[in-house]
Formats: C-alpha cells, structure tokens, sequence
C-alpha cells in the first residue's frame, strides 16, 4: 500500500506543477498587456504558495510565509526600505479602502493595487487547491482560462495562438488525472500503480496526438464575420478613424496594415521651415502580428499650455541641438497637431489647450472645451545631430532601471512571430557589435536584397500570416508600413527597444521666402512612417529604411565606405510613388553576394514553404492514417484473437490465468455476446457453452470463480485449460 | 449444479423416499437448517409440508414436535409450564413442545401475539426463560413455521420485525402431474414414513453445521451481498428495504448453500439463487406500488438484474 501512497503524492505534485503552468497562461498576457515588469514574482508567489498546498503545510505557517513574501515584494517594489513601509502603508491601505468603498478605483495607489493582486493570487491557489484535491475537478477552472486566453486574443494585441495549446495540453492532461483519481476511488482499485501508468501514457500519448493533429491540421477560416469591430463601435471609439482614413493619407487603426496604399491628393498643411524635417503625429509599441497598436491607448493624458510636457521625450541634453522654429498653416483639420523630434512649445491663439497621450506621443488640439485645431501655430523645437561616435558607445547599462523598463515595453512582440524573422535579423547583424551598428546595418539591408518600392501591389497578409514576414520572405515589395514595421520587428527580436513612428516627409519644396524660411506643401501623400530606436543615455533617434526616403535628422555612420544610405535631394523623395529607387537590383553589392552564398536565409525561406507545399499531401496522409486505424480498431474482433493467442503463448505461468480469462470475455463481449450485469458467470459460460455447443467456457468458468471467489487456483491449472481457451478465442472470431 | 455434498446427499436421497419432487424445498430447508436460521412455508394445506419435516426428523433422528397454533392457545402451552408439586414441595417445570430439536409450528398467524412472540423469542434466542429459569433449547433447533395464505380472517399477521427472524421463506408449490400419479400410488401402499431409517446421527449434523460456518467468503461477495440489500432499500418500489441482518442471512445461506454444494467458498450464483427466499419477507411495498399492481417478486428480479456481480478480484490480491 506504500507505493500506492507514493503514486497519489506523485500525481498530486503532478497536478500542482500542471495548474501552476495553468495559472501562468493568466498572468503572461498580464505581463505583455499591462508592461508590469514584475510577473516573475508573482509566479514567484503562486509557486510558492502551490509548493505550500502540497506539502499540506499548516494554515497559519502557510499565511505567514505568504505574508511575508507579499510584505518584501511590496516594499521591493515600492518603498526604499522596510522602515519607510511601516511608516506609510497601513495608512495607504486604510484610506485606499475609503477610496475603494467610494468606488474612486482609479485613484488607488500602486502599492494597494499590487496588495490586492496577491490577495487575488492567494485566493486562486486556494480554489486550485480545493478542486484538485477534494472536488477532484478542474473544468471550470480551465474554461475560465480558456475563455480568458480567447477573450485577450480577439479583442487586444495579445497572440494567444501557442497559449491555447498549452493550455488546452495543460488542461487536458489535467482533467485525464483527476478522472483516472475519480474512477479509481469509486472502483476501489486494488493495484492503481500499474493501471496508473496505462492510464497516463494512453493519456500522455492521446493529448500528444490530438495536438499535434490539431496543431497541423489544415484551419478552416471563420463562418462567422469578426465581430470585433462591430462590438468596438458599438462601444463608439470609431468616430475619429473613419474621418481619417483615406483622406490623411494614414489611418489611426493601424492594428492590421497591408493593402494598396491609395491616399486622396489633398493638402494637408502647408509649413514655413528653417530647414525641412519630418513631421511626427504619433508613435506605436506592440506589433500584433497584423499591424501595429497602442499598448495602451488609454494612457494618461498630459494637458498643457505651451510648454510640452517632459513625458514627451525625445532626447537628452547630451545630444548637441539647434533650436528652431516652424509654422504651420492648417488646410484640413484631422484633430491631432503634426511636429518635429525634439518638440517643445507649441505657439498658437491663447485660447488653444493641447493633450498629449503619454503613450502615443500623439498631441489633440482643444479649444476651450472642444476638440479643435487652430488655423495656423509655431512650433519650436531642438534640431538634434545625434554623433555616431556617441551612439556607438552607448550601452544598455547607462541608465539601469529606467532602460529596463523602456526595453520591456519597446522590444514586445507577438508569440506568432515566426523564427525565421530573428534569424535573418541575426544574419543581418552578424560581425556587428555595437547596437548602433546594428540598426544600421538592418537598416541598410532594405536598400539592397532585392526589395522594392510599391504602393499598388501590396498584398494583405493571410490568416495564419505574420504582416513582416510576409514581406521579408515573400512579396518583398511594399510601401513604407512594410519597410519601417520589418525594420522594428527585426530590431526587437535582437532586443533593441524600437517603435513604430506616423507621420508626414517633409513635402514638397514650393520655393524659399524673403526672410530665407522655405516653403512646404504637405499633401496625404507624403504620410509616411518610420523607426525610432532608444539609444541609452541619448533617447530616441530616428531610422528610415524605405527605400528613396531621406530623413534629415538619421545619424550617418562615420565611415563614408559603409554609407549605403542614398544621398537625394528633398526634390526627388518628395513623390515617392512615382520614382521609387531601385538602387541596386542588378548588381548585388558584396553584403547581398555573402548572404545569398550563405543560403540561411533561403534555407528558412524553404523550411515555411515546405510546410505550405506539401501541407495537402501531409493532410490526406493523416487522413489516410485515420481511416486506417479506424478500420483497425473496428475489426479488431476478427484480428484481436490472433495477437492474444500469440501474446499468451509466452505466458504459461498460472498467474497468467485471471488475465488470459478477462481477455477472453471482452472478446466474447465485442463478438456480441455480452454478459448482463447481473449475470454470474457460472450462467454466461453456460449460455455460452449452449451456443457454441461445448463445455470449454464452464470448464474455464470454474477455475476462474475460484480464483475470484476463493482466492485459489491449483497448480497446472493454466496449461491444462489453455487449449480450451484457444479454441473459444477462434470460435469467436467466426461468430456471423 | 454440480455434486452434492455426500452426507447432505444421503439425507436428500432419504427424504425422497416419502416424498416426490419438491428437492429444491427439501434442499432449501436443509439449508436453513445447516446454517441455524428457520423456514416459513407459506402454501395451502395438503401439499406435503408436514411430510416432509417428518422425514427431516426422522433422517437425521431428530425430535419433531409440532404446535397447532390456535386462537385460544398460550405461551405457556408452546414453552412449558410450572407447576407445584405437593409430593417434592417444589415447583417442577414441565417443558412445552419448544423443547425439540425440530418444531413444525402450523398455521403460525392463527394465534395471538404474544404466543407467536414466545416462539419467535425462543428461536432467537435458542433458550427460554419461565418464571426466572433460563432453559437454553437442545441443538440443533429448527423451527418450520407455516402459515396460510389464502384466509386472513380471523389471522394475527406476523410483524416485519419477527417475519425477520425466518431465514428463508418458501412456498411449496403444487406436484406435477406425474409427480401427483406417483403421490396416488405410494399412497396405496403402507405409509413409508414409517419405514425411514436415520442415515445421519445428531452429533453429526452438528458438525456439518459447524463446517457450514467455515465456507470461505471473498470480499467480492460481500460486497455484491451489501450492494443487493442497498439497492433494494433504494428501489422505487419499497418502503422498508433489507436490514443488515437480512444481509448477515443471506451470507448464511449462501455459504450453507455452498456447503450443500460441496463447495468451501461462495459463488455469486449462491448469492443470487438465495436472493428471493432470504429478502421476500424482508421488503415491504409502498401501498401506492401494491396498488399499482407491483409485486415483491418483480422487484426482487429488478433489484438482481441491477446489482453488477463481481467478476474481477476486490482489493485482496492473489499471491
């Protein structure tokens, strides 16, 4: 009885470690969506506190040790030391409590919140615990996590397509436990070690299967029309994208790019500049897989008066910069305010207010009260020439905590992304060191590998395809959307914070003023898109990969040799769509010879093609197979017989009796001769005996019922029956 | 069935001298008595119940008495009585007909109460008690109780709590035909009940009822036994289901069953036969289910189809 104990500690430790990974699917959308950069402590704290249900440790011990786990996280995470703590946070506590019971959520404090968190984290285990072990059931609790993880992926950037597996792995293997502990405790199981292993390894190989068959199986497209946006503008934020797209020349919903780009010709502004510039309208940071989207769109809202606010950051005061100023003459109002790196002040008539989205970088105009954009404004800012020497030297340790956090949050990107992408960004940048190297070398690859510039053909990318991948591997021709998203993408995977920045070129060159300020036209046209990448101790530089464009304020790599970026006049990147350069198609320029005599990235090319090429073959093989052992496993009556005769050949020790004996009546049972339930055997074997006219079945009967029922069986007693035996397994299989 | 055991066999074999048929009855109530409980026939005069317990009697040389019981009779006309003897100036004891080794108690629900309670209290007990002197009854004791169906006037039913001391309850049911013909022509001849010799002595009866006790009972079989009494507690049908002490009854009989069988341990198949003589007289209908038109037999078959009988070993393991 021992090792049966052993076996329920086993499967309870089982149970423990697979709801633990249950309860991490919950908390890694956690950690994506909300850029909480402290998950691991939290599972930190479900792992301990599971550990502590295992081993059944007493309640009070057990609350203490949580107790003061959640104590040190919270002063780890927010006080500078315990003292500080014991000072301020049972007051916090109490009055965000007030706050709480008022209904005031919004105004609770951080350090309650992450309280609240683990009270909620304790509260879980605690149900976990409960239902593995006295309800012996987990569906609901998988439901949930189901229903969660499905929610997440349809309605926020979150990529739940390998988290669905493993949780339905997960899960599945779980309620296959429990079920098997159920039967085995209603069924007074005498030996549950060897029936225990049958079980989980029918178990372990049947989740496998199903998986892998579901995982490849061909994915039928939804009947259904998504109705997410439906439910989105019914929950009435579309107002703004509808107005925009098209006519700006960009949309504000940029979650799924891809198309032709096909911009009305309207004249945006028209602004009066120093030297041209880029102008910038917002940012994005989570990569979706499809497009791009705000991580969150919901940030708090800084609102000022002239002066830009701090969190608009662009650069330090290490960067050397020129202060400059521009005007902008509005022709069409689409509600946001357009403005160049390094802005700070706005100038426009008094009554203007502005709001800056912290997490956009995005500025909405007010007037008084009501969404306006003033006719014309100044906007002053700080022409930085950001100092290849500088950004060679920066690294990631020069800013500790900070940088951290802005890593967190810029190099996110969707579980969906294919590998191949981090490995041609590894080829890429192989033999460079420094990250600024990096981005430039990633940045200059675009101009050269074949790429081109297109704004007609430019497809959408599939269902089950990824938006840069698509372009990297495939089409390999598109707009600035593909060549700027790819360039990020490829950034984050080798962990070099970047995002996604919207806006408008410079425009078109109308001619130069009295006071030597020149004159630009903006068209929907020129909206374009690019890069900025966070240099540590510098801030955000900005990047152009598309090919053609020249963005003024990129750093030049300070040998002239390496400098692929092409040298053009304002004139001619102004009208992208009509001349875009090709610069180098025909003769390959020696990086592009080197990669394609590398053959790693054809090599990737052929491992995704191999899938989609042979995926028919692959799905009526499976098909094949299931056919087959459907036929198997539906005449097994007829073959069955063959392979017990066979495997009992071997075994002629009396213990194998019982066995042989249990074989033989559910072979008798599949031929359709089942025993009722409440018929003794000794009556079976003789309707049995009567139908194949013999007394083989009673003979055998007999021993058997003392072995069951008298705990006896004679010695020899195995091979004087065994031809009996034989013989009634053959007679079933001729049954009609 | 397969061989009898020899000693029961030869008193099976005995018996059919006087009577013919009715081996099922006989073995039954031979049953009952191997494992110490009592029979209630149930059946309409002049079907042989008397006959047979008389060759019962005789062929293991036992005692019979027998109690007519009626309106008027007493306890003290079953157990026994004292009276004062002026001769000794004491008080003698005079033992009533209890004080046998086999009693036929006919037509027991003619009488009153209280003396079928003397009876019954006696068979439980297997000693009496009058005026303070416990007198402890001879072994073996068997009592074959009958009672008429067909006239309920004038009758005292037995409560479920005494009809509970019966371990079986059996009908004896009319002879066949040819069994009837053979009944007409031994009826010709002299009696042969009085020609029967015993063919098994007291002190060996005795001892086949102590080795009755020793057939091995599996685990399995206990728990079929258990699960036959819940589900009849639970049937849709009763209103008082089989006590525990029904199923203590039933695993008597099944192991007496086996013994007569010459088999030192229980099948489901002894479970399963003994079934409708050990819980008929245990189970009470719903009033509503009588209405209805439900019988104690139906619902015993139902309970029996029902119940799953053990095929595989239960927790002990075979070493």
């Amino acid at each position: 009885m021992n090792s049966q104990r052993t076996m329920r500690t086993v499967n309870s430790l089982f149970l423990h470690v697979l709801s633990f990974f249950l309860l991490w699917e919950w908390l890694r959308p956690v950690e994506q969506l909300t850029g909480t950069n402290w998950v691991v402590f939290f599972l930190g704290f479900v792992a301990g506190s599971l550990l502590l249900a295992f081993l059944g440790a007493p309640r009070a011990l057990s609350a203490l040790l949580k107790g003061i786990y959640i104590a040190v996280c919270i002063q780890f995470f927010h006080y500078s030391s315990f003292t500080d703590m014991l000072q301020s946070f049972p007051a916090s506590v109490l009055a965000n409590m007030e706050m709480m019971i008022k209904g005031q959520f919004t105004d609770l404090s951080n350090a309650f919140r992450t309280l609240l968190f683990f009270v909620l984290l304790w509260i879980t285990v605690y149900l976990i615990h409960y239902w593995l072990m006295l309800r012996q059931t987990i569906l609901f609790f998988f439901l949930a996590t189901i229903v969660f993880i499905t929610v997440l992926d349809t309605f926020t950037p979150y990529s739940a397509q390998s988290a669905i597996v493993r949780a339905v792995v997960i899960g599945f293997f779980m309620m296959g436990i429990l079920a098997f502990q159920r039967l085995s405790s209603t069924e007074n199981l005498s030996k549950p070690g060897t029936a225990q292993w049958k079980w989980l390894t029918s178990l372990a190989v049947l989740v496998a299967a199903s998986a892998a068959i579901a995982f490849t199986a061909p994915k039928a497209d939804p009947i259904w029309p998504n109705p997410v946006p439906f439910i989105k503008s019914i929950g009435g934020s579309s107002g703004l994208s509808t107005n925009e797209s098209g006519q700006s020349g960009f949309r504000s919903d940029d979650s799924s790019l891809g198309g032709p780009f096909r911009p009305a010709n309207v004249v945006v502004f028209t602004a009066e500049v120093e030297e041209e510039h880029y102008w910038k309208v917002d940012t994005r940071d989570a990569y979706t897989g499809k497009g791009w989207v705000a991580s969150n769109p919901d940030e708090e809202a800084r609102t000022f008066r002239r002066r830009v606010p701090d969190s608009l950051f662009s650069f330090t005061e290490a960067v050397p910069a020129e202060s400059r100023t521009s005007i902008v003459y509005n022709e069409e109002d689409y509600g946001h305010i357009q403005y160049p790196h390094g802005l700070e002040r706005i100038s426009a008539a008094s009554s203007f207010r502005y709001s800056l989205n912290t997490g956009t970088s995005k500025i909405t105009p007010f007037n008084g009260e009501e969404p306006d954009a003033p006719d014309s404004y100044a906007v002053q800012y700080q022409h930085p020439s950001f100092q290849a020497r500088d950004l060679q030297v920066s690294t990631p340790e020069d800013e500790g905590v900070a940088f951290r956090s802005i890593q967190n949050q810029y190099t996110q990107l969707p579980d969906s992304l294919p590998e191949e992408v981090r490995q041609l960004a590894l080829e890429i940048t192989a033999g460079h060191d420094t990250t600024f190297d990096k981005v430039k070398a990633i940045e200059s690859y675009f101009s050269a590998s074949g790429f081109t510039y297109e704004q007609e053909d430019v497809p959408v990318p599939a269902e089950d395809e990824d938006y840069v991948a698509q372009f990297l591997f495939d089409t390999k021709q598109g707009y600035c959307d593909n060549f700027s998203t790819s360039m990020a993408v490829m950034l984050r995977t080798l962990d070099i914070p970047s995002r996604w920045v919207k806006g408008y070129t410079e425009g078109t060159y109308l001619e130069t003023l009295e006071s030597g300020n020149q004159l630009y036209q903006v068209t929907s046209e020129n909206a374009h898109s690019w890069v900025e990448v966070y240099f540590p101790g510098i801030g955000w530089v900005p990047f152009e990969p598309t090919q053609g464009f020249t963005n003024e304020a990129v750093p030049e790599v300070e040998d002239p040799t390496q400098a692929p970026v092409n040298e053009e006049t304002p004139e001619d990147a102004e009208t992208p769509a009509d001349t875009p350069e090709q610069p180098v198609t025909e003769e390959p320029t020696p990086v592009e010879e080197e990669l394609i005599e590398d053959g790693g990235e054809a090599a990737a090319v052929n491992d995704e093609s191999f899938l989609q090429r042979n995926g028919k073959r692959i799905a009526l093989i499976a098909a094949a197979v299931l056919i087959l052992s459907v036929l198997v496993f539906k005449f097994r009556r007829k073959w069955l017989p063959f392979y017990s005769v066979f495997q009992f050949k071997q075994k002629k020790e009396d213990r194998h009796f019982p066995e042989a004996y249990l074989v033989l009546l559910t072979q008798l049972e599949r031929s359709g001769l089942k025993r009722e339930k409440g018929q003794t055997l000794g009556e079976y074997a003789k309707e049995i005996d009567a139908l194949f006219s013999g007394t083989s079945m009673s003979t055998l009967t007999a021993h058997y019922e003392q072995y069951v029922y008298r705990n006896r069986l004679e010695p020899g007693t195995w091979s004087r029956v065994h031809a009996d035996w034989e013989q009634l397994m053959h007679k079933t299989r001729t049954m009609k | 069935m397969s061989q009898m055991h020899p000693e029961i066999n030869r008193i099976l074999t005995n018996m059919e001298k006087v009577i013919t048929g009715k081996k099922e009855v006989a073995t039954l109530t031979i049953v009952a008595l191997l494992a110490q409980g009592h029979v209630l026939l149930e059946d309409v005069p002049g079907v042989g119940k008397t006959m047979m317990v008389r060759a019962l009697a005789k062929s293991i040389h036992a005692e019979l008495r027998r109690i007519q019981f009626t309106p008027d009779l007493l306890p003290s006309d079953v157990i026994g009585v004292t009276i004062y003897n002026p001769r000794d100036m004491d008080f003698q004891f005079y033992p009533g007909p209890i004080m046998g080794n086999i009693i036929l108690a006919d037509e027991i629900n003619r009488t009153s109460p209280k003396t079928q309670s003397a009876l019954l209290e006696g068979m439980e007990e297997q000693s009496v008690t009058v005026d303070g002197v416990t007198h402890v009854l001879e072994k073996p004791f068997f009592v074959m109780a009958t009672q008429n169906p067909i006239e309920y006037e004038g009758t005292y039913p037995l409560p479920e709590a005494q009809l509970d001391r019966f371990l079986l309850k059996m009908k004896m049911g009319y002879p066949s035909l040819e069994e009837e013909m053979d009944v007409l022509k031994r009826a010709q001849n002299v009696p042969p009940i009085d020609e029967l010799q015993p063919v098994v002595s007291l002190q060996e009866l005795r001892q086949l009822q102590l080795e009755a006790k020793t057939v091995y009972v599996d685990d399995s079989i206990r728990k079929y036994i258990a699960e036959l009494s819940s589900a009849t507690r639970f049937h849709e049908h009763v209103y008082l289901g089989v006590s525990p002490r029904g199923s203590i009854a039933l695993m008597k009989a099944a192991q007496a069953w086996a013994f007569v069988h010459n088999r030192d341990y229980v099948l489901p198949d002894d479970v399963k036969h003994l079934v409708p003589f050990v819980f008929a007289h245990r189970i009470r209908l719903k009033p509503e289910a009588r209405f209805e038109g439900a019988f104690i037999d139906q619902v015993i078959d139902q309970v029996i189809s029902q119940v799953s009988v053990p095929v595989q070993k239960h927790v002990a393991d075979y070493e």
